[in-house]
Parts: C-alpha cells; structure tokens; sequence
C-alpha cells in the first residue's frame, strides 16, 4: 500500500506525459500524428485509465482509514524563504481524484463519437489529457501556492478548449471572456494568499487556520482584516465556480465542444471552487462574517441561475445557467457550515451534470444529421421534440438526470440537496427559502427541457422556423456595436446553406455507443451514488468532514423531521414538474401566453437579467476608452514633451555653435568645472 | 596552462570581437551573405560554449564574491584597469547573453541586405554586452555602455523599418545623453574624499559618501537606467526603436539590453549607494506600479503589434522596480529572476512578431484576422509564449511575478498602507496583461480568414528553423517555471548579502532581525504534528 502512495505522484504526471508526447508529435510531426486519430485516443485513454485505477485504489485505503499522507519537495527558495511543492493524500483528495478520473475517463470515450469527424480529432485529446492532468495536481495540492498555480492550469486549459473551433468568432471570444473573468477571481485569490501570507508566515491549510485563530485572540490581527482576506481568497472560486457577480462567462463557455462543457464546465474545474472552500475551510469556519458572505453569495446565485435557466431555449445555455445554480447550493452548504453535505452534492452533481451535458451533446449530435452544423439550429429547443423516439438511450438518460437534479427520491441529487437545505434551515430560515423555492424553478427548467426535448412532435424539418431561428440568431449574436445589420442580408447572402440541407437526413438518429455507452454508464452513480450519504447511515460523511474534527454519530435519527423537510421539497418539486408538464406536454397552459402576461419578467430573465450588457458598457467600455486616452496622453503628452525638447536642442545648438572655438583647453576646463560643483555640492 | 588561470571573461568579450575582423575576408559567391551567417553562427556557439564551460567549471554558486576575476593593468596614468569577473547578479546575464545572441544570429538568416556589415554588428555587440556585465571598472563600464550602443544605432538605422532614421536618432540622443550622467557619477565617485582615484567598483562601493552625495549620484545614475530599463515617462524611444527593428535586432533590444538597466540599477544604485537608496526605493515601487499599469494600457490601446509587445515589455519591467524595492531577499530575488525569464520570453515574442511579419506583410491587427486557420504551428507557439508572458504558471514569468507579490508582501521597510496600495496596483496588472495577450490573439489568429489578406498572402506555416529557436527558448522557460530553484541557487547567495547590505541603511530594520527568522524556526515545529509523514 506504501508503494501506491510513494507514486501518487504519477497520477498529474502520466496525463500531463500523454499530453506532452501528442503535443510535441503535433509540431514536429504534424501530418503522422493526425492520421493516428485513434492510435493517439486509445493512448490518453488507457494512461488515464491507469490514474483512475490509482484513485480508485487510494479511495480504497483511505475509505479503510489510512492515515493521510505528505509528501514534498524543496521547489523555490531565497534566503530563508522556502516554498515546498508536494501533494498530499486524504479523503478529501481521493473523492476528488475519483470524481475527476471517472469523469474525464467517460467524456473521453464519448470524445471519439462526439468528434469523430473534426479535423481538430488528435488536438482535442492532446488538450483532454492536459486539463485532467492539471485538474488532478490542483486536488492533490497541499498549500495555497500549488493550488494558485493549477488554478490558473485549468483555466488555461479551460481557455484553449473553449476557443477550440478557433475559426468560429463567438468561441474565440468566449474564451477570452472565460479567462479575464477568472483572472478577475485569481487577482482576488493571489490578494488574499499574500495577505495570509503576511498575517500568518504559511501557505497551508491548517497552519493558516490556527495561526490565525491564535492572532486573532492575541488580538495582533483585527478580524476585520482576517476576513478581508478570507473574502479575497473566496473571490478565486467565485470567479472558478461562477457565482455571482462572477458568474457570466460559464453560460458564454458553452461555444466550446459540448465533451468539454461535461466535463470543465459542470462536473470537474467549476467545482474546484467549493473544493477550495473545503480546502480553505479550517481558515473560513472562524471567520462568521465570511462564512454568511459565502452562504448568501451561494445561496444566491442559485436563485439567479434557476431563474434565468426557465427562459433559456439553447439545450447547452439552460444546462449552464443549471449548473451555476446547483454550485450555488453548494457554496451554500459550505457557508452554512455543511462541509459534507457540500462535497456531497458536488459528487453526486458530477455524474448527474456531466450525463446531461453529454446527453445534450448527443442531441445535438443527432440535431446536426438534419439541420446541419450551426449551433444556432443544433442547440435550440424549439427545433427539437419528440426525439424520444429516434434516440431512446439517450432520452432515457437525460430522464434519469432531470430526476435526479430535481431531487426526486431515490435518485442522488435527491439526498444531497435534501441534506444542504436541512443544514440551511438549521443555520438561517430565509436561506433555506431560497434554496427551497429554487428546487422548485429547478424541477420546473429540467422537465421543461425533456419534454420539449424528448416529448411531443419533431419540429426540426420546419423550415419556416428554421429561418426565423436563424435570423433571430444573427440579429441577437452581435448585440452591441455596429456589427448589426439587417438579418436578411445574412441569410440571402449564403447561398451554400440551402445546398448543405439537401444532404441532410430528415430524421434524427441515435449516437454511436461510444457516445451511449459512458451515458449508460454515468446513470448508475446518478441513479445509486446517494445511498453512501443517506441521513440515517451516513457513511460518506464519516469518511469527508473538516480536519480535525469528530463528527458525533446523532444517537437518534428523527424521522418526522427528516419527513417534513424531505416532503417539503420534494413537494415543491413535483409542483414544478406538473407545471412543466401542463406547459410543455400537454399544452394545456400556453407558456407564450404566460410570457406576454408578464412580458417585463419574461425579458429579464431571457436577458440573463442584463449583465452581459451592463458589464460590456461599463468594464469592456470603459477599459477600451481608458487605454486609449492613456495612449494619446502617452503619444501627445509624453513623447510630445521629448519631440520638443529635441526641437528646443537644435535651436540652442544654433546659439550655442558660436562659443565654439576650437580650444580644447577651454573644454576640458568646462567639464572639470562641471565635476567640481557636483562633489562641491554633495560634500 | 591551468584551466583555472585562463582568462575565461575577457576571452568570451574579446572572441566576437576578433572574429567580427575577420568578415570582410570571407568569401561570398552568390552576394547573400550564406557564409557570413555560418560563420556568425558557429562563433556565437563557440563563444556561449565557452561561457557555459568556463561556469560550468569555475563558477561556484554558493560564494556571494566574485569570481573569475581577472584584472590587468590597463591605462596606469588613469588609474584605469581592464578587470572583468562574475557573480551572481551578472552570471545568469552573461548567460543569457550568449543564448539570446546566438539565437538572434539564427533568427537573422532572412537578413539579405549588406550581410557584412549586419553580422559584424551583431557580434560587435556580442562582446560589447558581455563586456557590459562583466567589467568591475566604472570607466571601463562606461566605455562598453558606450560601445554597445553604435551597433543598436547602426542596425536600427540601416536595416530598419520606415521610420526608421527618426527611431534610430531618437534611441541614440536618448541612450547616449542620459548616459553622460553615468560618466559624471562615476567621476565624481572616484574623485571624492581624496586619497588615491580609482574606478575599481568594489573599492567605490567600500568607499564613505555623505548623504546628499550618494543621493545626487543615486540620482544620475537612476536617470541613465531608468532610460534603458525603461522608467516611465523615460520609455519614449523604445515603442519607436521597436517598431522599427528587425526581428533580431528586436530580440537583443528586449532579451539584452533592457536587462543592463535592471543590472546596472542593482549593481550600482542599490550595492554601491545602499544610503540613497533606502530614500529612494519607495519611489522605485512607485514608479514600477507606474510601469506595470500605465504600460499595459497602452499596450492595449495599440494597434500595432509590434509597438504593443514593446510596451508588454515595459509593463513587465515594472516588476523588476518592485523587486528591488522590496528589502527582502525574496523581491530582489524575483527581480533577476524577472529579468532572465523577460529576457527569454521578450526574445521569443519579438522572434514570432518579426515571423509573423514575413508572412503577412503587416503589423496592423485589423489587417489581419483568422490566420491561425493557415498556420497552426505559427499560432499555436505565438498562444504558448502569450501565455508564458501573461504569467501562466509553470513558466518563469510566473514564479518571477509570484515571488516578487510575495516579496513585497512580507517586506519590513513599509508601512502597511503602502504596501496594501502598491500590491493591490501592481495586481491589477496581472488582470490588464491577458486584456491586451488575449485580444491580440483573437484577432491576430481567431474568427473567419480575413479574405483581403489571404488574397494576396500566401501564409506558410513555420518552418523548422523557427521552431528550433521557439523550442529553444521555450525550454528554460518551463524548466524554470517547473523547477525554480534550478535558476535562483545560482545567484541565492548574492541577492542575499546585497539584501543583507541594504537593510543596514534602513534604520528601522537594522534593530529587527531578518524577516521571519522566528518563524521559520516555529514552522517546523508546527508541521510535525499537523500531518504524519509517513
């Protein structure tokens, strides 16, 4: 057993590896490796494999109460400063190894289906391996330091995925917005690692956590500045886990390859911020006033997210708009102090989020066979329906997952969600009320999206829709500036489209295994993972709490309230789904007719409550016109000043040349004069 | 003859310098100077060779003195001697030298006009930059300060762009007035308090200067450096010498000679005058969070991309003025960490502008757009040294940047409100720099082909040659990036006994112990219990 935790360290090492080998053979060998396609796949996949099966068996030894393990190694150093590097092994590290392997194993083997036909094929997995393995060094990181550094990895990562299809200008804008918005976070982040850093002499964890606590009662630190730094740090997974105010460039990410929105942008990276809250948390719990930032911050944005996911007709942006939601719940749990119920949800979130992007991706998949490759026609749901019945896998997956996020027992998310909002009400009713009326709006948008998915009739070959979506498409794309123009004059002007659809099926058609098989296989954990962490036998939080901490086993375990809580929001759950159903399925409510009624809400909410407005007119804007004054200050003023100065030196070389006489004596006496003031002066 | 009495230095200044005679004797056919590269090439290799075997064999890391010194009588009338030697401030520039020119020789094999003259300049200036960091005589300092710039003037003004007599002279009256500055300080040094003149620097620095004069020498001698390094608002000819420069030249100018004003600024400002600069160095933080901010905006309102890595480069020497400002060994430290990994880093995006150049025949972004979609290769090492600019982890830019925030945080010399206001600045950078990397990108390689251009460019992908140097360069980036310690042994033990030197002159520091001394003790106790090591 030893000998696994002595090479651990394989485990960022061998993705990183697969990835250097394909990267490498791509600017040296370009052509050879291209054509290997899935040579190059099976090779990431099987050294990702070999990381999973290291987790798995990490898992193992910890869930059987091995002690945790450290090791390091010197990595910088300047005078008597050190800084060691390292990884560290416990519980918390071997959940997140396993989440993150299984996770990226199975997008990977969706991968090979999903981009078959890219030309970008080799590329994509050369990238693939590089984010696991950066993903896998974060969560193995033992101080504040490493975790920065794979922080930023993954939102490299995350940047160079996002703007795969480069040739397409709202990717590649995307995933500028994804990194400067997550920089914003990081700046916050490195604020609050230097001013621990300063308060404490430590990057780790626990020793930030004590050290402070014992500044705090010697009364050498005010606690007003101790959470001024815990809030900074808290900025980093703001940004990394979009919550609000930082949240607006997940739902934009979705540009990138629908794999990459699985396993980045829903199962593994965004939740690295509640990891580094878990992380940060022996720092966090004594800090009050940070822990309610946190917990309204969550609590929040879940509102905001499930609010906005209700009007959002792209099949990827309401998924997104979902997973800003349900991070919302768990920095929530974090902030009320629920620091298991908040791992919890992030496990069972993964398997459930990741199988609906993956879902998502094989509709749209399947969507392209008819209306051909344009995200606008492929995504929207309004060309969709009834497509149960030509892709019955799939749909019965994403079945699985709407249940399972709208808390419908015995499905995962159901137990999770029902211990965060229990952990919620304890700590602050009104929480509690956010979380639950958002469980609510959630079951609501999930059912909303398979019925008008997967139920009723298959409008895709509707052309008259088509036009309509794609005009509306164009108008709405360049939204600012004057990139605007009449809609028409796009559709008229490209003439290929009309030819590109007589190829087309006119039926969709259900993906390749390689696509289903990871989507069967994701529906086991979303489907059974919640019974590690059933409240009466809580096993998962036996094994995941604070360090240092006993958890006390509740002697009793009190039905009546686990039946009230648990009913209440299943309740509400089941209010949204036959909401959704009158609406959607059986159109017995006209939702159109709901929209116009409350056309200002409506609006609101389908402009994602205009902040992707509000912050281009005020940071985007306002940057541009800041750097260009600073520019014109710079070429007027001082450069302007050096111009005039040169002019000023001729004209008094003009006068001067007269006291030129040829006599070196008189020149040397100049300079001799010269030097003697100067010492003259400083003596 | 023992290895170790052989004049390493002046043999690694004085071998380009004789090799660059010989040219006009080499024979030259076809009139495109293919010879005249080989051999600039193979003497540039020879010669970093030796630099890398003379440290190698010579060089011991943890002595904070000289070493390799070499000193021989040269004008005895002045007092003027011909000493050369290294140590850890100037050995990694040394170096860094060799690599950069060497590979700027390689960069320059599409330079087809007057070859001749173009490599005799270029290893003209190969000794004449060693010379620079390696001489110990403040005379003989500024006679290779002097030197190395007729060889910039000349490669600017005949093998530059359009502007390119305006950019040349501006660089020139610029470089060359400011460094009269350097003369009259170090005149004055030697001249003051009687006794015997001399220009030796070590002997200058032992020296007892009253107050007002170290500070009027601090000050012209703050002047003559913040010009080269560049200090705003002293940066105007750069963003010119820049834009007009070839590809090679450009690599010097960012790889090399920005680096001697940080190199200079320590080596005499802060090492020799450690009185004036305990006053100025709040000044110098200042002026660095100036540096990083105003720069970068610039940068990003630019629209020339050449012009917009020139002010990227300024930006990022910011952090080289916070570093020395610092007082702690760990800011100094990532000071010259700053200026290798800039070095690197700065080579290598002026090396793709000028590639890039070649192919599209324009600089102005709005001209170009989508080409990543023709040249992959091109945009994919363009994407890598963007992002090792902008401080991604794992390269060097990164651990410079860390160390130098850490530096400055844990410093002892400044009040906390001054710190909390200059750290907070200088990160608002590190959100400005992937504004304007990024963008740059997006519309350099993103979105649709821009059909003007690829109408009458043919857009080649790079071609082995390019990507050699790129790799080359690429390798210590990441090496450092990845392993830190790997650069910052070599010159630990000197940035801590300047570090040691300076905080003598602060004194609020003299009574305190080193910083965290106590609590480097109290660490190890409190790891113990924390976790089981097993």
């Amino acid at each position: 057993m030893e000998l696994l935790y002595q090479n651990a360290w394989l485990i960022p090492v061998l993705p990183l590896a697969g990835a250097m080998i394909v990267g490498l053979g791509l600017l040296s060998f370009s052509q050879l490796t291209t054509s290997l396609r899935q040579a190059v796949a099976i090779f990431i996949v099987s050294l990702l494999g070999t990381t999973m099966v290291l987790s798995f068996g990490l898992l193992w030894s910890q869930w059987h109460g091995h002690p945790p393990y450290l090791q390091t190694f010197e990595w910088a150093a300047a005078g008597n400063f050190h800084l060691e590097m390292g990884y560290i092994i416990d519980p918390l590290t071997t959940l997140m190894l396993v989440i993150v392997t299984t996770v990226a194993f199975l997008v990977m083997i969706y991968s090979d289906g999903y981009m078959a036909h890219d030309r970008g094929y080799v590329r994509f997995f050369a990238y693939l391996s590089l984010f696991s393995s950066s993903m896998l060094g974060l969560v193995v990181s033992p101080n504040l330091v490493q975790i920065y550094i794979f922080w930023e990895l993954v939102g490299m990562c995350s940047y160079l995925l996002v703007g795969f299809w480069f040739d397409r200008k709202p990717a590649a804008e995307a995933a500028q917005k994804a990194f400067v918005v997550n920089r914003v976070g990081d700046f916050g982040l490195l604020l609050g690692i230097l001013g621990l850093y300063w308060a404490t002499n430590s990057f780790e964890f626990g020793v930030i956590g004590d050290r402070l606590q014992e500044l705090i009662a010697s009364g050498s630190l005010s606690v007003g500045l101790a959470s001024l730094f815990a809030i900074l740090v808290f900025l980093g997974p703001v940004a990394k886990s979009a919550q609000f105010p930082l949240h607006v460039w997940l739902p934009d990410a979705m540009e990138g390859p629908t794999p990459i929105s699985a396993l980045i942008h829903a199962a593994t990276m965004v939740a690295a911020g509640v990891f580094l809250i878990a992380r940060m948390f022996p720092v966090f719990e004594g800090l009050p006033g940070v822990m309610n930032v946190i917990a309204w911050t969550g609590a929040f944005t879940a509102f905001l997210g499930a609010s906005i996911a209700m009007t959002q007709n792209d099949i990827k942006k309401g998924l997104a708009y979902s997973t800003i939601s349900q991070l919302g719940y768990m920095v929530m749990a974090m902030g009320v102090g629920a620091y298991s119920a908040g791992l919890f949800h992030l496990m069972t979130h993964a398997y459930f989020k990741a199988m609906l992007f993956l879902g998502s991706g094989s509709v749209i998949h399947g969507m392209e066979a008819v209306v051909g490759h344009d995200p606008a026609l492929a995504q929207d749901m309004r060309m969709m329906g009834g497509l149960r019945r030509y892709m019955p896998i799939t749909a019965l997956t994403f079945l699985v997952g709407c249940l399972a996020i709208s808390g419908i027992p015995p499905f995962a998310g159901f137990w999770s969600k029902d211990e965060i909002l229990n952990s919620a009400f304890s700590a602050n009713p009104a929480l509690w009320v956010m979380g639950w009326s958002t469980a609510g709006i959630t079951a609501f948008y999930m059912f909303r999206m398979y019925f008008s998915t997967f139920e009723g009739k298959f409008r895709g070959n509707e052309t008259a829709l088509r036009q309509e979506l794609k005009a509306g498409s164009e108008t709405l794309a360049p939204v600012f500036g004057p990139g605007a123009m009449n809609p028409q004059e796009l559709t008229m002007a490209d003439p290929h489209h009309d030819e590109d659809d007589a190829h087309h099926a006119s039926q969709p058609h259900e993906s390749p295994l390689t696509m289903t098989l990871p989507l069967l296989l994701l529906a086991v954990p979303s489907v059974a993972i919640g019974f590690t962490g059933v409240p009466y036998a809580n096993n998962f939080e036996a094994f995941i709490h604070p360090a240092g901490e006993v958890v006390e086993h509740a002697a009793e375990f009190d039905w009546t309230e686990f039946l009230i809580m648990a009913g209440s929001s299943v309740g509400i759950a089941l209010i949204g789904i036959t909401l959704a159903s009158l609406m959607y399925l059986r159109g017995q409510i006209d939702p159109s007719a709901i929209a116009q009624k409350f056309q200002p809400l409506y609006q609101f909410s389908l402009h994602k409550w205009y902040f992707d407005d509000v912050y281009h007119n005020v940071f985007v804007r306002g940057c541009r016109r800041l750097a260009r004054q600073v520019l014109e200050v710079d070429f007027n003023v001082v450069d302007g000043v050096v111009n005039l100065a040169g002019l000023a030196a001729v004209l008094t070389g003009e006068t001067f040349k007269y006291f030129e006489n040829g006599r070196a004596q008189f020149y040397a006496l100049v300079i001799f004069g010269a030097v003697l003031a100067f010492v003259v002066i400083s003596v | 003859m023992n290895i170790a009495d052989f004049p390493w230095l002046t043999f690694t200044i004085l071998f380009p310098l004789a090799a660059s005679a010989l040219i006009p004797l080499i024979p030259d056919k076809e009139g495109k100077g293919r010879p005249i590269r080989w051999y600039a090439l193979v003497i540039g290799l020879i010669d970093f060779a030796v630099i890398v075997y003379a440290f190698y064999t010579q060089y011991d890391f943890a002595n904070p003195e000289l070493q390799l010194v070499e000193r021989y009588s040269w004008i005895p009338q002045l007092g003027l001697n011909w000493s050369v030697a290294a140590d850890g401030l100037s050995m990694p520039l040394i170096l860094l030298t060799g690599f950069i020119t060497t590979l700027a020789t390689l960069a320059a094999w599409p330079v087809t006009f007057k070859p001749r003259l173009f490599y005799f300049l270029i290893l003209a200036m190969y000794g004449g930059q060693i010379a620079v960091f390696a001489v110990q005589d403040m005379l003989v300092f500024f006679l290779a300060w002097e030197l190395e710039l007729i060889p910039v003037y000349l490669l600017l003004a005949i093998w530059g762009g359009y502007k390119r007599q305006y950019a040349a002279t501006k660089f020139i009256l610029y470089t060359a007035g400011s460094s009269l500055f350097i003369l009259l300080a170090a005149l004055a040094m030697a001249f003051y308090g009687g006794g015997p003149v001399t220009f030796d620097m070590r002997s200058l620095a032992l020296k007892d200067y009253s107050l007002t004069f170290q500070l009027l020498a601090y000050g012209g001698f703050l002047f003559a450096y913040g010009v080269k390094l560049p200090i705003i608002p002293f940066h105007t000819w750069l963003p010119d010498a820049h834009g007009e420069a070839t590809a090679p030249v450009h690599m010097l100018l960012a790889g090399i000679l920005l680096k001697m004003g940080g190199y200079a600024l320590i080596r005499m400002n802060v090492e020799m005058l450690p009185d004036a600069h305990a006053y100025f160095a709040p000044a110098l933080a200042i002026l660095g969070v100036v540096n990083i901010i105003y720069a970068a905006l610039t940068s990003f309102a630019q629209r020339s991309l050449k012009r917009k890595i020139a002010y990227s480069s300024i930006s990022h020497m910011g952090f080289v003025l916070l570093g020395i400002a610092s007082f702690t060994n760990l800011g100094l430290s990532g000071a010259v960490l700053q200026m290798v990994s800039h070095g690197l880093i700065g080579a290598s995006l002026f090396f793709l502008v000028g590639a890039t150049y070649d192919r599209t025949h324009t600089l102005i972004l709005e001209e170009m757009g989508g080409v990543g979609q023709k040249m992959p290769k091109i945009f994919s090492m363009w994407t890598t040294c963007s992002l090792a600019s902008l401080a991604l982890p794992g390269m060097s830019g990164f651990v410079a940047e860390l160390m130098v925030f850490v530096g400055f945080a844990t410093s002892d010399a400044y009040n906390s409100t001054f710190k909390v206001i200059v750290i907070f600045l200088a990160a608002v950078g590190v959100i400005l720099t992937p504004i304007y990397l990024l963008s740059m990108l997006r519309e350099i390689f993103y979105g649709e082909e821009n059909k003007e251009l690829t109408a009458h460019e043919a857009l080649i992908d790079a071609e082995p040659r390019e990507i050699f140097i790129i790799a080359c360069l690429l390798v210590p980036i990441i090496g450092i990036g990845l392993y830190p310690k790997m650069l910052t042994q070599v010159y630990d033990a000197k940035t801590v006994a300047i570090v040691a030197r300076i905080r003598q002159s602060v004194p609020t520091l003299v009574a305190r112990a080193p910083a965290h001394q106590e609590f480097a003790q109290a660490e190890v106790v409190y790891r113990a219990p924390a976790i089981a090591q097993k």
